[in-house]
């Protein structure tokens, strides 16, 4: 293969420019009646009151918190994928976003209030999530075999969905709460969640930065790991937790969105290469873009209203999976 | 299981004698009768197909009464079937004719549909997670139903959009695993992604149109007993009556097909025409029970898993299929109904917490036979 590094140098430069490009353009596009060209004058520094409340404190939250959420979610599928040998594990469809979910609808029920608790719960909820799953691949034959890992996860998170919509019909106040998270969408979230969500996912980051090397030595097999002087054991537990974080946080302010830790490492494997440590670089521009091409469509398509982003993640994400289960072999991480 | 003239080697010379003489199978009664054209006939029936099937029908009956009698009016059980009937005080007839009965119809005959499909798709599929419900069809028969409600510039009646949709769902995930065929995973997580686009879907039309609209498909997405269209009830109960009469034609060669194909060839099935039959009747029983009462696929899966636990091996379990998904309806939406009383919990949400962790439980358990 020829994936020489200034090829892929330049790759790299192209879906940078074509995340700046997509996050103007998700400034300027909008449901509303601002237009591009009122956008582009504010951007400019005009002086248009409506349009630039318009695009400075609805349009911009919004395109952060698209660039981070995307973020979050491309690594921690490319992680979920290198840890478990399995290219369809996915956080959305294994069933960790699902007990984000269902956690912060729990403690909404127990009478907790929305401000406050929900992005450490979520990340609870997610842990949990995560050790199911990861417990699961530890199952004499489960783990071995890709797909029925995810028949397992989609098990899971249907359970946990249809839980959670039982919860929230139980409680009409907790229902109206979250109404519009459950579904996973990116509107009406404020600055002050992305500042929440900082932290974790700095942390996230720096745990990443140190467990990458560890994780290409366990492409090779645990024994060649522990060879190489790593600790399969540890850095599965900190992975594990990595996702929890990283997902946790993204699911407590977008709400579950699946399918985009699975097409994400996918198309970031094709630009990479085997390499995981390059996979994990190409997913933090090709997330965002991902998820903010998904954002805009969801506020064009039905102009007036607006599609939960999961709508158009999973149209695209689902024949992905198609895909990758018809391939005759599959490929084992 | 039938034995007809035609497998016996009747000889021409001595047929009473014959028939006279086979004793039955252990664990069978056999019925043995001469035609009106002299060939000597016999029929085979399963003690314990037959006991199974008599066990469930008195706990569907139980089970049914139990249905008329509680509600937020509860009447005593001794006075619903004289209510049933038309005797006894009129608040009592009321409830239970015009309120309860037209669900607890409806609650059989797509709990009995859905069941029957299931048991046929699994077997037709040699795998016992292939149920209508997991491999997407109920999402595509849900996808096109909800179509024609908000009107997308489609104006047929629903149950005919939803067996549009059901074909549509089904041709494409059998199509994408052409070569793969039907027995693993790799079949069940592609009819999982066909599911998932069909659902986004259906939530796309769902946002497009006005609130008023939306609540009137909403039934349709989770699946719920409670607005259940008139002529679609009559409809699948056409359907449901059609399809047992086929599903008992074909029954035999079905028992056959769960060997494999060249084996089931050789025993004189023609394997393929079945194949396309099995799955059409599939299709249309899920197409017509997802136009009354919504996607409730779980009950595909519990229904025969129940019916298989009881029953022997030897055939494959259509009746008792049958009568355990109607008990699994009936009760789940009698839970919903009643549990948290003033709210009612959709009969889809009952299922799907009752049949998950059992999808989980068959998953995650020692492999064995996914026959």
């Amino acid at each position: 293969m020829a994936l020489s590094v200034a090829h892929q140098r330049t790759q790299m430069t192209l879906l940078l420019t074509a995340l700046v490009a997509v996050s103007l353009v998700s400034l300027l596009i909008g449901a509303g009646s601002v237009g591009p060209l009122r956008a582009l004058a504010v951007l400019g520094g005009g002086h248009d009151s409506d349009a630039s409340f318009v695009v400075w404190q609805l349009r911009a939250p919004r395109t952060v918190i698209g660039i981070i959420v995307g973020m979050a979610l491309g690594v921690a599928g490319a992680l979920l994928q290198a840890v478990s040998r399995n290219p369809l594990a996915e956080p959305g469809l294994l069933g960790v976003s699902a007990g984000a979910a269902f956690a912060v609808a729990l403690t909404l029920v127990m009478g907790a209030s929305a401000a406050t608790l929900r992005i450490s719960v979520a990340q609870m909820g997610a842990l949990l999530g995560c050790i199911c799953v990861l417990s699961v691949t530890r199952v004499r034959g489960v783990g071995s075999d890709p797909v029925r890992l995810v028949l397992a996860g989609a098990a899971f998170s249907g359970l946990l969905g249809s839980l959670t919509s039982l919860m929230l019909l139980f409680d009409q106040r907790a229902a109206d709460e979250i109404r519009f998270w459950v579904i996973g969408s990116l509107a009406g979230r404020r600055l002050d969640d992305v500042v929440a969500m900082l932290p974790s996912m700095l942390v996230a980051a720096v745990a990443v930065v140190f467990i990458a090397r560890p994780l290409a030595a366990l492409a090779l097999g645990e024994r060649a790991a522990s060879g190489l002087g790593h600790h399969p054991g540890l850095i599965r537990w900190l992975v594990v937790a990595c996702v929890a974080l990283l997902v946790g946080a993204a699911t407590a302010i977008a709400g579950p969105i699946a399918f985009v830790g699975l097409v994400v490492p996918f198309a970031a494997r094709a630009l990479a290469g085997p390499d995981i440590r390059r996979t994990l670089w190409f997913c933090l521009p090709i997330g965002p873009l991902m998820v903010l091409t998904a954002d805009i469509i969801a506020r064009v398509a039905v102009a007036p209203s607006e599609l939960p982003i999961g709508v158009l993640t999973a149209l695209c994400g689902a024949p992905v999976l198609v895909a990758v289960v018809r391939a005759r072999r599959l490929p084992t991480l | 299981m039938k034995s007809s003239a035609s497998d016996l080697p009747t000889s021409a010379f001595v047929p009473e004698r014959r028939s006279q003489s086979i004793a039955a199978p252990p664990g069978y009664w056999r019925i043995a009768w001469i035609s009106p054209r002299g060939n000597a006939c016999s029929l085979l029936i399963e003690r314990r197909g037959v006991a199974v099937s008599a066990g469930l029908g008195v706990a569907l009956v139980c089970a049914c009464v139990l249905y008329l009698s509680l509600g937020s009016m509860a009447l005593a059980p001794s006075a619903v079937l004289p209510a049933l009937f038309g005797r006894g005080e009129m608040i009592s007839v009321f409830t239970v004719q015009e309120l309860r009965l037209p669900r607890l119809v409806a609650a059989c005959l797509t709990g009995a549909a859905f069941a029957l499909a299931g048991v046929l798709m699994q077997t037709l599929a040699r795998n016992r997670l292939a149920t209508p419900g997991i491999i997407g069809i109920d999402n595509g028969a849900t996808a096109f139903a909800v179509a024609s409600v908000v009107g997308m510039g489609v104006s047929l009646a629903p149950p005919a959009m939803a067996l549009a949709g059901a074909a549509t769902a089904a041709a494409l995930t059998f199509g994408l695993v052409a070569g793969g065929g039907t027995q693993g995973y790799r079949f069940i997580v592609a009819g999982i992604g066909v599911g998932a686009v069909f659902g986004a879907v259906t939530q796309l039309m769902l946002a497009r149109v006005a609130i008023d609209t939306a609540n009137a498909a909403y039934p349709w997405t989770v699946g719920s007993l409670n607005a259940r269209p008139g002529d679609a009830v009559g409809l699948l109960a056409v359907g449901l009556g059609v399809g047992v009469i086929a599903a008992f034609i074909v029954a035999r060669p079905l028992s056959l097909m769960r060997f494999k194909d060249a084996t089931a060839y050789g025993l004189g099935v023609n394997v393929k025409a079945r194949r396309f039959q099995v799955l059409m009747l599939s299709v249309v029983l899920t197409a017509l029970a997802v136009a009354v009462a919504g996607p409730v696929g779980m009950v595909g899966l519990i229904g025969p898993e129940i019916a298989r636990s009881l029953s022997s091996s030897r055939q494959v379990p259509l009746v008792a299929s049958l009568l355990a998904g109607a008990l699994v309806m009936v009760l789940a939406d009698l839970a919903g109904r009643t549990l948290l009383a003033p709210i009612e919990i959709p009969v889809g949400i009952v299922t799907a917490v009752i049949g998950g962790p059992w999808l989980l439980w068959i998953l995650m358990r020692p492999q064995r036979s996914h026959a």
